[in-house]
Order: C-alpha cells, then structure tokens, then sequence
C-alpha cells in the first residue's frame, strides 16, 4: 500500500443525486406561481446599440414573485419574415452579464441573452450577489436563491413564444457553465417549446459530488459555506436535489449538444459526463483534452453554430 | 513621454493621495482555514469613494510573497482561488461600479467602457485606473509581506498599475482591455470595444477625442515605466499586442503563446509567476 491516490477516471465516476419525492410536485407548483403572474412583456427599442444589420431591443418581463426580468434581444434588422425568425436563448455564465449578441442575428437570429434574477437590470428587487446566490437561503428549497433564478429562465421561454417577430417553433437554448446546466432544465421544464439545447460544461449538475472534486468558484461557495455552518450538510444536500440538473434531465425531449473540458476545475468533468448519461437521445458528446472550463471553446463554437442551425435553420423556411 | 501625459497622471496620484485608504478588514470564517485567514476589506479611493477587495493571508510569521489581482471587465470578480490563499498574500480588487463596490456608483454592461470617454478629465477609466492603484498600495503595504516578491495579473490594467506603483517582482498581462482599443474596435462587435463603434455610429465627430482620451490609457506609453519582468498573454488568434507595446518592455518582455487549451495555458500563467514569485506551481484542475 503505497497511499497514493489513483488518477480520476473522469468519464467512469458514478455520481448520482437523489430525486426528492416531490420533486415534480415542486417544479409544478413553481411554475404554477409563475403563470398566474401577467408576464407584461416589453421590448423598446435601443437605437444607440443598433447597426445597420442588427436592431438591438431590451426585453422585459415579470416572474416568479413579480420581479421584474430583462435581457437583450438582437434582431436581423428589416421587416421579419413569413413565420418569424428563429431563436437562440443565451443563458449567462455566474459571473457573466448578458451580451448583446449581434453576429448571432447577422445570422439570422433573434438572439436574446437573459438577465435572470440578482444580475445587473434584473436586481433591483432581488440581489444575492455573487458570490452569494448559490448559497442564498440554501438550506431551504422553497426560498433559495436559484427558484426564482430558474422560474426566470422558464418563463423567458414562454414569453418569447409570444413575441411577434419569433417563430415559435424554432427556438434553441444555447450556454456554457450556468449556461449549459440552466439550458438542460429550460429544455426540461418545457418540453413543448425548446426544440435544441446546446450546454457546455453545466453547472448545477451533480452540485454535492463536485464540491469534493475542485476548490474553484463558484463551488467553492458552499465549501465555504459549510466551513461557517457544517451542521447544515443534510439541509443544503436536500436543497441541491431540487435544484440539481441531474434530477432534470431525463425530462428533456430535444436534441442535445454536451461539451466539456476534460480537465475543467470549476464544473469537473465527472458530472458532465453524469448529466449526459441522464440525457434521452438523441444526443451528441464532446469532449476537448487539456481544457478547462472553456471546454474547447475555440474549436466547440464551429460545432455549436452548426448544431444549432441545423435544428433552427436561421436562413431557410422551417423543416 | 508628453508633458500632458505626465501632467494627466501626476494629478491622479496626487488626488489619491488626498484621500486615505483607512481600510477595515473584517474577517470571513468561510474563508479561514489553518492555511489561510480571508478578510473582507473596505478602503477609500479618489473621490470620497469607498472600495472593496478581498484579502487572503497565509497562516505562518511569513514574510509571504504578494500577489494582487487587478479587476477584470465585468460586474463581478471572484474570490482568489484556494491556491493563491495557499501561496501568497494575495489581494482581489473591485473598481467602483462592479459588485460590492457599487455604491453610489453601478455600472453598467455595456456601457461602462465608454463612460464620459470624450473628456478625459471625466472617463471613468481615470478613477479605476486610480482604485487599481489604491488597491497595489494596500497590498504593497501588508505587514507580512516580503517586498521582494509581489507580483501583479490581470489584463493591462495591471501593466498600468505596475507602471505608477514600482514594487512589483513580476508582471503578468492576461489579455488587452485598453490597448489600441481604438483599432480593436474594427472588425468585431465584441464588447467592450463594440462600445466605440456604438458610439461613433451616432457622434462620428468625436472620434478624434475619443482617441485622444484613450491614448492617456495606451499601455505602450505607461510601458516604459514598468521596471520588473513583464509576461505578456499572445491570443493564438486575432490582433496581437503592438510592436509600441512589445518595444517599449525591451528586455523585460517575455511572451507566453495561448494555445487556447486553457487547462494548459493556465499551469503555465501559473507556473511563471510562481517561478518568479518563489513558490510552487499548483493545477486547479485536482488529479
């Protein structure tokens, strides 16, 4: 016995989250919440942002506990045609604002990019911080920091089925860490709608095994969190039931697009694989060695653009 | 080196001088180990503008090398990650207007970037620039460290700071923020440099002051001040750093290529400053 630890076998660890009985039950009543609530969108426009090829709004509308929500919406400039233009939804990383992102509706996107609760045009109401929304009132599920965070990203779905210039039937979820692990439940809490999701090195997927796998943050917050308050474990490991992609994602009914970093420290690569393997077909995996939490990003973009095109066809009529 | 140039800056330092630092430090539980104790810490800047950072000391009678982390572009910086607590006293700053330095002043993305960009008296630049170098002055300060190691990293922000605060062992440049913004600016509608183009859609006329505003910013001007071993990060791919910028840092230039696999591009940011620095390399990534 030499002591020696042996090297992870990234791809063959068994990371599982127990479904908490009501799981659906809370989800259904989140969303319940939610809808009963007048969404009232708004979308004025933003001429100072706008180019001669892309037409750049803000998007506004109210959620879960009647906070109010924002985002950028990019549009190919010029009259929309025939049954709209197609969707990508950006959902943003932890630490990341929303972008305007143009070269997506030069290509024929509409492209909107989420500010969900607690980021900034979105937080006047509710303001975690970061870091401090992954721990935010972690040992309860009914009042932790990431419902309304969620039911923000669901109901962006349905309110941008309902905008005039958007094909509803070609709208994709496209992100990366927050991203990618929000983009799996939007899939999964509306099944009916998200027709692709595109998810890079998600987050929020096996949250209890990965605090024991990397000291980065934003993982590292809970770390922290149960240095401070070690008698909290079961309550916090409950909460993150309900909440943990891994409990989601056997509900999606899109195609999926999964990429990780085979040496990502801040979302291990250990639970990407565990969400992927939880993920119906059809679906596709890659993985990039030597990278981090960019997982590949410089070759991974190609792949994305590609993915989602094909399922969306931002140029052409619908399939 | 223009005499408006020096003037410009000169007048900086001397208004951050006029305003005590009078930091308080609050310490975090969550962040204390027996390796390491984490603070919180509030401190002044020019302008009656109080600060935040984060500070992360390791436990011993030291003296520890130093390592401040500029803040990067966007609301919101980390924490310093476990290993920095592990190696060095390190320091994480906010400018005003990002998370927790946000009061009376938020700012905003995009929008920021160009924030009173036509006077350069009312950039906003000017007074994070002046936070970064409250921020060197805090750390440079700390009773534990040993003056001979203290290193510097981020994107040029930290090339800036180096060059008004002489007492850092080692310069490490992440990426480019405000070098020849006013030529990134073509051929992408990336933000922050978007911002510019944003702008001279609708006041084309003001592009020569926003030049001009931006050259005070130039790291290629405030390069010849920085006296200490400066490591530039070269994008595999895209605009590269100036010859005026690679020039002017003569023999102190050492360039690291990213190949973009940034599990590799990592360990070796790390491992130049922990060679300068005097401390072991450490991986994030946990084997």
């Amino acid at each position: 016995m030499t002591g020696a630890t042996p090297p992870r076998n990234t791809s063959a660890a068994a990371i599982t989250v127990p479904r908490p009985a009501d799981f659906d039950e809370f989800w259904a009543d989140t969303l319940r919440l939610t809808e009963a609530i007048d969404p009232a969108p708004e979308l004025p426009p933003r001429p100072d942002l706008s180019t001669p090829e892309v037409t750049v709004s803000e998007l506004f509308y109210t959620s879960f506990q009647h906070v109010r929500v924002a985002a950028w919406y990019a549009a190919p400039a010029g009259p929309a045609p025939a049954g709209g233009y197609p969707v990508v939804l950006h959902i943003p990383g932890y630490v990341s604002e929303p972008a305007i992102l143009k070269s997506w509706a030069e290509r024929g996107y509409i492209a909107i990019d989420l500010a969900p609760r607690g980021k900034l045009r979105s937080n006047s109401a509710v303001n975690p911080g970061y870091p401090g929304l992954l721990t935010h009132n972690i040992v309860d599920r009914f009042t932790y920091g990431y419902r309304g965070f969620y039911a923000d990203v669901v109901r962006s779905i349905d309110v941008i089925a309902r905008l005039p210039e958007v094909d509803a039937d070609r709208i994709g979820v496209w992100g990366s860490s927050q991203g990618g692990g929000l983009g799996i439940v939007a899939a999964a809490l509306r099944p009916g709608l998200v027709r692709c999701v595109a998810a890079g090195a998600p987050y929020l997927c096996g949250i209890m095994a990965a605090i024991r796998l990397t000291h980065s943050y934003p993982y590292e917050e809970i770390t922290e969190y149960l240095r401070a308050h070690p008698d909290d474990e079961p309550l916090v490991a409950d909460t993150a039931g309900y909440y943990d992609g891994l409990n989601f994602a056997d509900l999606v009914d899109a195609p999926a697009l999964v990429y990780l970093g085979m040496e990502d420290d801040v979302c291990p690569p250990e639970t990407g694989f565990a969400v992927y393997a939880a993920l119906p077909e059809p679906k596709q995996l890659l993985t990039y060695e030597r990278c981090a939490h960019n997982a590949g990003l410089r070759w991974v973009i190609p792949k994305v653009e590609a993915f989602l095109d094909g399922h969306l066809k931002p140029s052409g009529a619908r399939a | 080196m223009s005499d408006g140039f020096r003037a410009y800056w000169a007048r900086v330092d001397d208004e951050l001088a006029e305003f005590p630092a009078r930091p308080v430090l609050t310490r975090v539980p969550g962040r204390c180990t027996p390796n390491f104790t984490g603070y919180q810490v509030r401190l002044s800047g020019i302008g009656s503008y109080r600060l935040f950072g984060y500070l992360s000391v390791p436990t011993g009678p030291g003296p520890f090398p130093g390592l401040l982390e500029v803040p990067r572009h966007g609301s919101v910086n980390n924490a310093p990650h476990y290993n920095e607590r592990l190696r060095y006293i390190v320091f994480t700053a906010m400018h005003r207007g990002q998370r927790l330095a946000d009061s009376p002043f938020s700012a905003s993305y995009p929008g920021l970037f160009t924030l009173g960009i036509t006077d350069p008296a009312n950039y906003i630049y000017r007074p994070i620039v002046a936070d970064c170098l409250r921020a060197a002055e805090f750390l440079l300060g700390q009773p534990l460290l040993d003056p001979a190691r203290a290193g510097v990293t981020g994107d040029d922000l930290a090339l800036i700071t180096a060059a008004r605060r002489p007492g850092f062992a080692a310069i490490q440049v992440t990426g480019p923020l405000l070098h020849e913004a006013m030529r990134r600016r073509h051929g992408t509608t990336e933000y922050p440099w978007e911002e510019l183009n944003d702008h001279l859609r609708h006041h084309p006329a003001d592009e020569d002051a926003l030049a001009a505003t931006l050259a005070l910013f130039e790291p290629a001007r405030h390069a010849p001040a920085v006296a200490a071993p400066t490591q530039l990060a070269v994008p595999s791919s895209g605009p590269t750093w100036g010859d005026d910028l690679l020039g002017a840092l003569g023999g102190r230039l050492q360039r690291y290529r990213r190949t973009d696999e940034d599990a590799v591009d990592t360990r070796a940011l790390d491992a130049w400053l922990a060679g300068r620095l005097g401390v072991d390399p450490a991986a994030r990534f946990i084997a």
